[in-house]
C-alpha cells in the first residue's frame, strides 16, 4: 500500500477489530451529522443565552456550554459534523474519480500518456499542498463546493499513483491478454478486467483519503478559508475562540477532539481493510 | 550514475517549468484586478489603464508568460502590490525564521521518532507494540493548529513557562518547534518501528541469529541499515509536508516566517508575494527531492538502473 504508516497494521489478527471500531465510530459521527436538528434544541448560529456574560461552562441547558458569541457549543459541533463530513466526502470523491481515471488510463496506455500523467502528479506533489490549497481556495469564488473542489484537485495524486501501479502489473496477466486477443475494446478491458482488480486498493485509499480530507478542511477553516459564514465548521470553531482560551478552554478543546475522532475513525477503517486485504492476498 | 543524474535533473527542470506555468495561470484567473489592488478602488480609469500597460497586463497571455519567465530567470519575483517592496527581498527576510523553525522541528521530531522506533522495533506483537500503534494512531490525528493552541494554554498560560507567541529568543522557539516536531515524532516512530520490525523478521536476520550474532549486532548491523533505506525517501517527501505544517504553526504562534507571509498575502490579495512564496517553496521541495534522489543513488545502487 502507498501509505508507509498504514503498513504498520498489515496482516495482524487485530484487523477486524480495527475495522469494526472504525466503522462504529464513523457511523456514530455520520448519525450525529444527519440527526443534528433532532439532537439539539438550538440552531447552530444564533444567540441562545437570555443574557450574555461571556462564554458559559457546560450546564444542564447547554451540555457543552456556550461560546464567545453566546451560541450553543453542542449544536455547533453537531451541525459542524455535517460541514466537515460533507466537505471531506465530496473532496475525497472528486480526488477518487480524478485519480482513478488518470491512474487507469496512464497505467493501461503507457508510453507518452503515462509519462505526461506522472509528470502532472510530480508537479502537484512538488507544491506544498497547503500553500496550493490556499491559493486555489482564494482564486475560486467562495461557496460550499469550493473546498471540496480544491481538496479534489490537490488530493487525486495518491489515487493515480496507486491505481497506475496496480494496473501496470494487472495488464500483464493472462485474463487481460486473453480479453484483448478476443477483440475486447480498451474501454471494456478497463471497465471489466482492470477496474475490479484495483478496487480493493481504492477502498483503502478512500478511507485514508477521508481522514486526510477532514484534516485539510479543518486546516483551511482554521485559516478562515473554509465553508463560508454562517455555516459552522470545526476548524473555524478553534480559531474563533483562540483569545478566550484562558477563560474557556473547553471551547478550543472540543472541536479539536471532534476533528481527531473523525480522522481516527477513517484511519481505523483504512488500517483494518489493509490488514484484511493484505492477509487475503498473501 | 551520470545518466541517472541527468535524467533526474532534467525531470526537476521540467517540473519547475510546469510549476511556473500553473502559478502564472492561477495568478491570471485571480478575481482581483492588480491595477485596482495597487491604485485603489477610487482610481481614475486612465490611471488603471496606465498601470495595466506598465505591468504588461494588456498584452497577450503568451507574451505575459514569456515576460514572467524572463523576470524569474533574472531573480525578479516582482513587486508587492501592498508595500511596493521587491518580493525576492521580502521572502529573503522571512527565510531565516522559517528555516530555524522547520529545521528544529524536523530534527527533534526525526531524532526522537527514530529512537522510539528503534527502541520498540524488537517488541513486535507485544503490549509495547500495541501501545506504539495506538499512541501514534491518536497522535497523528491531532490537528496541528489545535495542538499548538493546547501547548500555548498549558505551557504559556497555565504554567507561565514560555511566551504565548512571537519571535526572538530561544524560549519563543520551543512551543512552535514542539508543535511541528510532535507530528513527526509519531510519524517516524511508527514508520521505523514497523519497518525495522519487519526486517527483524526476515530470513537473513534469522540466518545471522543462527550464526550466533548477538542481538545488538543483529539490530545494528543487519536490521537497521536495510530497514532505514526507505526513510530517505520519506524525508524527501516530508519537506513539502513540513511547509504545510509551517503555514499553520506560524499562524498559531505569530511566527514571522514564510507561512504567515503566504497567508497574509492571500488575504490582502497581494498576488506577487503569494506567487513568489509558493514558487520559492516549490523550488525548495524540488531541490530537496533531487538531493534525496542523489543520496538514494549512492546508498542503493539498484535504483540507478530503475
Amino acid at each position: 500500500m502507498a501509505d508507509p504508516v498504514a503498513e504498520a497494521w498489515r496482516g495482524t489478527p487485530r484487523s477486524r477489530l480495527l475495522l469494526g471500531s472504525g466503522i462504529l465510530l464513523a457511523a456514530a459521527l455520520v448519525l450525529i451529522a444527519v440527526a443534528a436538528p433532532w439532537l439539539t434544541r438550538y440552531p447552530p448560529d444564533a444567540l441562545v443565552v437570555t443574557s450574555y456574560h461571556g462564554p458559559e461552562p457546560p450546564s444542564r441547558a447547554h451540555p457543552l456550554g456556550t461560546d464567545t458569541l453566546g451560541r450553543d457549543v453542542w449544536a455547533r459541533l453537531a451541525f459542524g459534523a455535517r460541514t466537515s463530513l460533507v466537505v471531506a466526502g465530496l473532496g475525497m470523491t472528486i480526488s477518487l474519480v480524478l485519480g482513478v481515471g488518470v491512474g487507469l488510463v496512464a497505467g493501461y496506455l503507457g508510453g507518452w500518456v503515462d509519462a505526461a500523467c506522472m509528470w502532472l502528479v510530480d508537479l502537484v506533489l512538488t507544491m506544498p499542498s497547503l500553500l496550493l490549497l490556499i491559493v486555489l481556495a482564494t482564486v475560486l469564488p467562495p461557496s460550499l463546493l469550493t473546498i471540496p473542489l480544491v481538496i479534489g484537485l490537490v488530493g487525486w495524486t495518491t489515487f493515480a499513483r496507486t491505481v497506475r501501479g496496480e494496473v501496470l502489473s494487472l495488464r500483464e496477466r493472462e485474463h487481460v491478454t486473453a480479453a484483448r486477443a478476443l477483440g475486447a475494446t480498451h474501454a471494456w478491458v478497463l471497465a471489466r478486467h482492470l477496474l475490479p482488480g484495483v478496487l480493493p486498493g481504492i477502498v483503502v485509499l478512500a478511507a485514508l483519503g477521508m481522514s486526510g480530507a477532514v484534516t485539510i478542511d479543518a486546516g483551511l477553516s482554521y485559516l478562515g478559508l473554509g465553508a463560508p459564514l454562517p455555516v459552522p465548521s470545526w476548524g473555524r470553531m478553534v480559531s474563533e475562540v483562540q483569545t478566550y482560551f484562558g477563560v474557556a478552554p473547553w471551547l478550543t478543546v472540543l472541536p479539536g477532539v471532534a476533528i481527531a475522532l473523525a480522522v481516527i475513525a477513517f484511519n481505523l477503517i483504512g488500517y483494518g481493510l489493509i490488514g484484511i486485504i493484505g492477509s487475503r492476498r498473501a | 550514475m551520470l545518466g541517472y543524474l541527468a535524467r533526474r535533473g532534467l525531470r526537476a527542470l521540467t517540473t519547475l517549468l510546469g510549476t511556473t506555468l500553473i502559478l502564472f495561470l492561477l495568478v491570471r484567473v485571480l478575481p482581483a484586478d492588480p491595477a485596482v489592488s495597487i491604485a485603489g478602488p477610487k482610481a481614475e480609469p486612465e490611471t488603471l489603464a496606465a498601470i495595466r500597460a506598465d505591468l504588461g497586463l494588456d498584452r497577450p497571455l503568451v507574451v505575459q508568460y514569456g515576460r514572467y519567465l524572463w523576470q524569474l530567470a533574472h531573480g525578479d519575483l516582482g513587486v508587492s502590490y501592498v508595500t511596493g517592496r521587491r518580493v525576492a527581498q521580502v521572502i529573503g527576510e522571512r527565510v531565516p525564521a522559517t528555516a530555524l523553525l522547520a529545521v528544529t522541528g524536523l530534527a527533534f521530531g526525526f531524532l526522537f521518532g527514530l529512537l522510539t522506533g528503534i527502541g520498540t522495533a524488537p517488541r513486535q506483537g507485544s503490549t509495547v507494540d500495541m501501545l506504539v500503534l495506538l499512541v501514534t494512531l491518536v497522535g497523528l490525528a491531532l490537528p496541528t493548529f489545535w495542538l499548538g493552541n493546547l501547548l500555548i494554554y498549558a505551557f504559556g498560560y497555565r504554567l507561565r513557562l514560555l511566551p504565548l507567541g512571537g519571535y526572538g529568543t530561544l524560549a519563543h522557539l520551543v512551543l512552535p518547534a514542539a508543535t511541528l516536531a510532535l507530528y513527526r515524532l509519531f510519524f517516524y516512530a511508527r514508520f521505523v518501528h514497523t519497518n525495522v520490525g519487519g526486517t527483524l523478521a526476515s530470513d537473513y536476520v534469522r540466518t545471522a541469529r543462527a550464526k550466533g550474532a548477538a542481538e545488538s549486532r543483529v539490530l545494528l548491523r543487519h536490521a537497521l541499515p536495510n530497514g532505514l533505506i526507505p526513510i530517505v525517501t520519506l524525508l524527501g517527501l516530508d519537506v513539502a509536508e513540513l511547509m504545510s505544517g509551517v503555514v499553520l504553526t506560524e499562524t498559531v504562534f505569530n511566527w514571522p516566517g514564510l507561512g504567515r507571509l503566504a497567508v497574509q498575502s492571500v488575504f490582502s490579495l497581494d498576488v506577487p508575494v503569494m506567487a513568489g512564496t509558493v514558487l520559492f517553496s516549490a523550488v525548495l521541495v524540488l531541490v530537496c527531492n533531487l538531493l534525496v534522489d542523489l543520496l538514494y543513488g549512492v546508498i542503493d545502487p539498484r535504483v540507478q538502473h530503475g
